[in-house]
């Protein structure tokens, strides 16, 4: 359970992080104006811990996941990093070569889309024996063994069969296993799973959701987990970053989060979630939109769509403060200060 | 047969107002022809929708609840006359939505709309917004220019746009805004019946709850009777009255709402709770996680179409199909586990 877990024991702290990354700026400058897609961000995550990065769609967390593996092409994008760190290695000053090597056995990720992550004119075991034959130099039939022993670890029926079937002939939830058999091939110390289940129906998600979680205990993997919904980090994540717009608006454990939201968007998030346990008729909304990333309002980014914004939250940018042990939140008036109003 | 697939071709049943039903679905079958090579290629079928029956009262909002591959869009489309089914037919008011001429059947489907479920894919983006909305009253014809503009003002402000926004093309606005252009151009002209093909879900979390109070503002305002498709069953639970769960094109389980989650008989419904992923975070509930894949409609199981997933599947759950059961008033279940406790 989550509530015994402490908020930040000392041994963790001076274990070494998995991932360190610092003040993460991601801007894309065009004719009409510059998109600063992120602006800022800070992520710590230590050796087999799952943290998640929640935030809606354009609030540029998918951009965060690709500047941390140094997928993002500059041009377009101009990106700018303090410090970027897997395992105390610097990964700013690798040369793309050094990079190809860690990726896929170091790091690795996990796609939304199965269909697209995976070649369609290969079969799928091809696509694993690559992996392997690419990171641990090992032999084609060698490299077979191997797959079919993934693809059995993650619940393939049949790994032989499935072997020489190319990604079509698989089901959405049979492809997304494949690609978390992929992901795990190498042992990597994180996996950034980018929205791994939002194209799998309700049955299977929960499938997929539980073996991920499973294959990351019996691993002991940090996992990056990247989504938009907070059902799904509820039952998975140790710590969550919400962010809103670029920036990290509350960071804390997943408990005191969902007990203790501080942020108003966090509120927001968490009040728009049907619930099963619900007897109202209505559903509560955030009213507006994301800001356009070209067009962000002065101040406080959320202001406009906040209940509790004052003139101060109007004019500036409130800083990332620690209101209790391991919590942290961008807002001039956290809820927790108003009392206990729900 | 069941008690429910028995009943007269004709809808007569009322509800508890002593209204008659606005749509009636009656023992529709879909199948849809697929493959069959050039020469020796062996012809099959899809059965996307085998023998659903189900009535829509006035002023409700009925759930259809399932998997990607079971059926309910195919079931929907066929509702509003778009795909013609291979058995079983509809009745909207009344009427068989199969049986009468062009003329007539163009008229009825003036009062059925759709609101589809991706809002980028589903708008004309060379058009602004007054020419997509006020589409469908050019095509019924009889207004000028000055008519439509008002009409479409008019439901502008009643969706929640601005007046500004008229010209603007469906590229300037974003997810939440087009779907509101959606449901505009869906109500434009006074349907009675609108069915909302997931309405949400390619909408960002925090605008869900914004479209989701419009339809049910609008429901409450103009009086629409919707059919909501959905595979999100906590919105189902607050939104609809009636529900039906599907599996593989059957019926599983429908009933009201209520009944159902208060008291899910049939296995799959209650897989699907299970599936549910709860944000509370004190009790977590110990869940079921469904073996297996769904199964494609080419080849069902003969049996229970359920049956290669069930939990607790019997050896007759392989041949023989479950019969429709009234487990209590209005809750019907196809299940060899309810209708065992009968026999």
């Amino acid at each position: 359970m989550n509530d015994e877990k402490k908020i930040s024991s000392p041994d963790t702290t001076e274990q070494e992080n998995t991932l360190t990354l610092r003040n993460l700026k991601v801007i894309f400058p065009n004719e009409a104006g510059v998109i600063r897609a992120v602006e800022g961000i800070d992520l710590d995550i230590k050796p087999g811990e799952c943290v998640a990065l929640v935030g809606e769609s354009g609030c540029g967390k998918s951009m965060t996941s690709l500047a941390i593996m140094k997928l993002l092409s500059s041009p377009p994008a101009m990106i700018r990093v303090d410090e970027l760190k897997l395992n105390g290695e610097d990964l700013t000053l690798l040369s793309e070569q050094k990079m190809q090597s860690i990726r896929g056995s170091q790091m690795s990720m996990i796609f939304q889309d199965a269909m697209t992550a995976l070649n369609p004119v290969m079969t799928v075991g091809r696509q694993l024996d690559e992996i392997f034959m690419r990171h641990s130099n090992m032999k084609r039939k060698e490299a077979k063994e191997h797959s079919i022993k993934a693809l059995a670890m993650v619940g393939v029926p049949s790994p032989e069969l499935r072997y020489k079937d190319f990604p079509h002939q698989l089901s959405g939830g049979m492809r997304q296993r494949v690609l978390i058999a992929m992901a795990f091939a190498c042992q990597p110390k994180l996996i950034i799973a980018d929205e791994p289940t939002t194209a799998l129906d309700v049955t299977i998600q929960a499938q997929v959701l539980e073996l991920l979680s499973d294959m990351q205990r019996k691993h002991n993997t940090s996992l990056l987990l990247i989504t938009h919904d907070l059902s799904i980090v509820a039952n998975m994540a140790d710590r969550i970053y919400v962010m809103y717009s670029g920036k990290i608006v509350e960071t804390a454990n997943a408990y005191e989060l969902f007990k203790k939201p501080l942020h108003p968007y966090t509120e927001g998030l968490l009040g728009a979630i049907p619930r099963l346990s619900d007897d109202h008729h209505e559903f509560i909304q955030i009213p507006d939109s994301v800001p356009h990333p070209m067009f962000k309002p002065q101040g406080c980014y959320f202001h406009p769509r906040c209940r509790y914004a004052t003139e101060e939250c109007k004019c500036d940018m409130p800083p990332l403060r620690e209101i209790a042990p391991g919590h942290c939140v961008r807002c001039f008036h956290p809820l927790s200060e108003k009392g206990e109003d729900k | 047969m069941a008690d429910i697939q028995n009943n007269p071709p004709l809808a007569q049943e009322v509800d508890e107002k002593g209204n008659l039903p606005l749509v009636s679905v009656r023992n529709l079958s879909v199948h849809f022809p697929v493959g069959g090579g050039f020469l020796f290629g062996k012809k099959k079928t899809v059965k996307a929708v085998s023998d659903i029956s189900l009535d829509i009262y006035p002023g409700e909002t009925y759930g259809l609840v399932g998997e990607s591959g079971c059926g309910k869009s195919t079931l929907a489309n066929t509702m509003l006359g778009m795909i013609t089914p291979t058995e079983g037919t509809v009745y909207f008011k009344g009427k068989d939505l199969f049986g009468v001429d062009k003329k007539t059947f163009t008229e009825m489907r003036r009062g059925m709309q759709m609101i589809f479920q991706d809002p980028y894919s589903s708008l004309n983006p060379r058009f602004d917004v007054l020419q997509i909305i006020g589409e469908p009253l050019k095509i019924r014809g009889g207004y000028t220019d000055e008519e439509i503009e008002a009409r479409v003002l008019e439901l502008l402000r009643l969706v929640g746009l601005s007046d500004k926004d008229l010209h603007r093309h469906p590229s300037d606005f974003s997810g939440g805004q087009r779907q509101r252009i959606g449901i505009a151009r869906a109500i434009i002209l006074n349907p009675d019946f609108l069915v909302c093909d997931e309405p949400v879900s390619a909408l960002d979390v925090s605008v869900h709850a914004q479209i989701l109070n419009l339809l049910m503002k609008l429901q409450k305002e103009i009086g629409m009777t919707y059919l909501f498709i959905s595979h999100n069953l906590a919105v189902v639970k607050t939104i609809c009255t009636h529900m039906t769960v599907m599996y593989l094109g059957k019926m599983m389980e429908s009933g009201k709402t209520e009944s159902i989650y208060k008291n899910p008989m049939h296995p799959y419904t209650q897989a699907l709770l299970s599936a549910v992923l709860d944000i509370d975070v004190d009790n977590k509930k110990e869940r079921t996680i469904l073996k297996g894949d769904i199964p494609s409609p080419i080849d069902p199981p003969i049996g229970c179409r359920f049956c290669q997933r069930c939990p607790k599947a019997m050896e007759k759950c392989k041949y023989i199909q479950p019969e429709t059961v009234e487990v209590e008033p209005g809750h019907f279940v196809a299940c060899h586990l309810c209708s065992g406790e009968r026999v």
